[in-house]
């Protein structure tokens, strides 16, 4: 293939779609599944939007982007005390509450996903087990992946009872690296997504309400505070990138689609054109990701997400389980911020007690 | 006194305290370390330099179109209705360069061979893995019907930047 791509005589457009062989190979966001077959003709015909192919307006776009960014960053500076006062109580309960909303949120996914209760578009419900997510059929790739809608329902009852948790959250980050391995690039949307959350139940554990901690097997893990937080970062960045990678592969480089399905929706547009829209809705999720990865400004953004996803799952008339992993980890980080909070010394000792 | 200064500046120097070319590299690097501005800044302006050159393209969106490559004879169809002595219509599905197949994958080839989606006014009635579709009784007044050829991912056929579809309309008097 290569070798065919810089033969002198290759045409311009191959060359200039050589960075989508790096992207899904196949149908990959679930939104597509909602237009109608009318929508989808007109899909197929619809021009590409100037915002989206001209460097001059993307590049005024990323401007004004980029400038209300560094502008939030300054703001972040001058309100960090303030925040810091007003999210004591939320800091507090981030390691008993955090963990719950996560575990509940991902067990309600998986017993889903596993029983076909989160069907794509135009598929019966409870007809076809997915992996995780509606794309991800389980009866697209060989029958003898099968196990891995039982695997779910393992982990699912595990998590709603919240037993062995940091093995738990182990698991999600293999099964999110095995998503790629069974469903191919198509599932690079997805793993970053369910690889975070897992590791932030290793680090944080199953929270309250769990058999973990009544039978006192949550404090197994005896890591440095500082590698704790370098792998708190590490879940941020995980989300940050996976929101990038949406942004660039799904609406950037498929722009005719994200309108299709603005077009599609009851989402307001405030009587801006759909293309202006589009890139609005575009900006805000790769600077939202950028800034994960930073770790800047991690509370705003992930109340910010929480509420697009919202709007999003209203205006389109889907299920908030779609994306009740993104909510479980966004909520866990309102409540701990860009640092996970540390046990108090007295629920150390007292689990340091219990484990002897 | 001499040697005691020797050993200083050589317990100095193995502690990179010493201003070697490589401290003052390394201290300066320090200082101009880049501010998280740096990142943002520069994936925004990765993106502006790249997302237009593909988007130029302007090939419609992978996510939902599988498009043929142009070496490949692009599939032509014919779609036929024909009502049965029990009163109920069939629809007859001749492709050519096609070819049908019930299996359905995650990532399908770029090759003509899948299925067809069949939609009368408007709405998905059947996905078709055979030639042949039964569309079951249809009341009285005109139906219009489009078939769709879609591949393996159920992503629709394009051939020379066009579906691969035929729309025909029956009209069924009233009895």
């Amino acid at each position: 293939m290569f070798t065919q791509l810089f033969q002198p005589g290759v045409r311009l457009k191959r060359i200039l779609t050589l960075p989508l062989c790096f992207g899904p190979s196949a149908a990959a966001g679930h939104e597509a599944w909602l237009l109608t077959p009318e929508e989808v003709e007109a899909l197929a015909a619809a021009p590409m939007p100037t915002a989206f192919a001209s460097h001059i307006w993307l590049g005024l776009a990323t401007l004004v982007g980029g400038l209300v960014t560094l502008t939030a960053l300054r703001v972040e500076r001058t309100f960090a005390r303030l925040e810091d006062r007003l999210t004591v109580p939320l800091v507090r309960s981030a390691l008993g509450l955090g963990p719950l909303i996560l575990r509940l949120a991902l067990a309600a996914m998986l017993v889903l996903a596993a029983l076909g209760g989160l069907p794509r578009h135009g598929t019966a419900m409870w007809a076809t087990p997915t992996l995780f997510v509606p794309d991800m059929q389980l009866s697209l790739v060989s029958p003898w992946w099968g196990w891995l809608a039982a695997a779910q329902i393992f982990l699912a009852g595990l998590l709603a009872v919240g037993l062995l948790i940091r093995w738990v959250g182990a698991a999600l980050i293999g099964f999110a690296v095995l998503g790629v391995l069974v469903f191919g690039t198509a599932f690079l949307s997805y793993a970053p997504h369910f690889a975070a959350p897992g590791l932030m139940l290793v680090l944080a554990g199953a929270g309250i309400f769990s058999l973990d901690r009544m039978i006192g097997r949550d404090g197994w893990i005896e890591l440095p505070a500082y590698q704790v937080q370098k792998l708190w970062r590490l879940c941020q960045i995980l989300l940050g990138a996976g929101f990038i990678y949406l942004a660039v592969v799904h609406k950037l480089l498929q722009p005719t689609l994200l309108i299709a399905i603005i077009d599609h929706s009851t989402l307001p547009t405030f009587g801006l054109p759909l293309p202006v829209m589009a890139l609005i809705m575009t900006g805000i999720e790769v600077v939202c990701g950028v800034l994960l990865v930073l770790g800047r400004l991690v509370r705003p953004v992930a109340v910010l997400l929480i509420v697009a996803f919202s709007v999003f799952a209203v205006a389109l008339s889907e299920t908030p389980f779609f994306h009740a992993n993104l909510y479980g980890a966004m909520a866990f980080l309102v409540l701990s911020g860009r640092a996970l909070p540390s046990p108090q010394p007295r629920s150390k000792r007292r689990l340091r007690r219990a484990l002897a | 006194m001499n040697r005691g200064l020797s050993f200083l500046f050589f317990r100095r120097f193995a502690a990179g305290l010493w201003p070697t070319g490589a401290t003052v590299l390394a201290s300066r690097a320090r200082r101009h370390r880049p501010g998280p501005g740096a990142l943002l800044v520069a994936v925004l302006v990765a993106l502006v330099a790249f997302v237009p050159l593909v988007n130029s393209a302007g090939v419609p969106p992978r996510s939902v179109f599988l498009n043929l490559p142009e070496d490949q004879p692009a599939p032509e169809i014919e779609v036929i209705p024909y009502r049965l002595p029990s009163g109920e219509w069939q629809l007859k599905i001749r492709t050519e360069h096609f070819q049908f197949t019930t299996v359905c994958v995650a990532g399908a080839p770029a090759a003509a061979i899948g299925h067809a989606h069949v939609i009368r006014n408007g709405v998905k009635v059947a996905s078709a893995f055979h030639p042949i579709v039964d569309l079951g009784p249809l009341p009285a007044g005109r139906h219009r019907i489009t078939v769709v050829l879609r591949a393996q991912d159920h992503r629709a056929l394009m051939a020379n930047g066009a579906l691969v579809q035929q729309k025909i309309t029956i009209t069924v008097p009233l009895t």
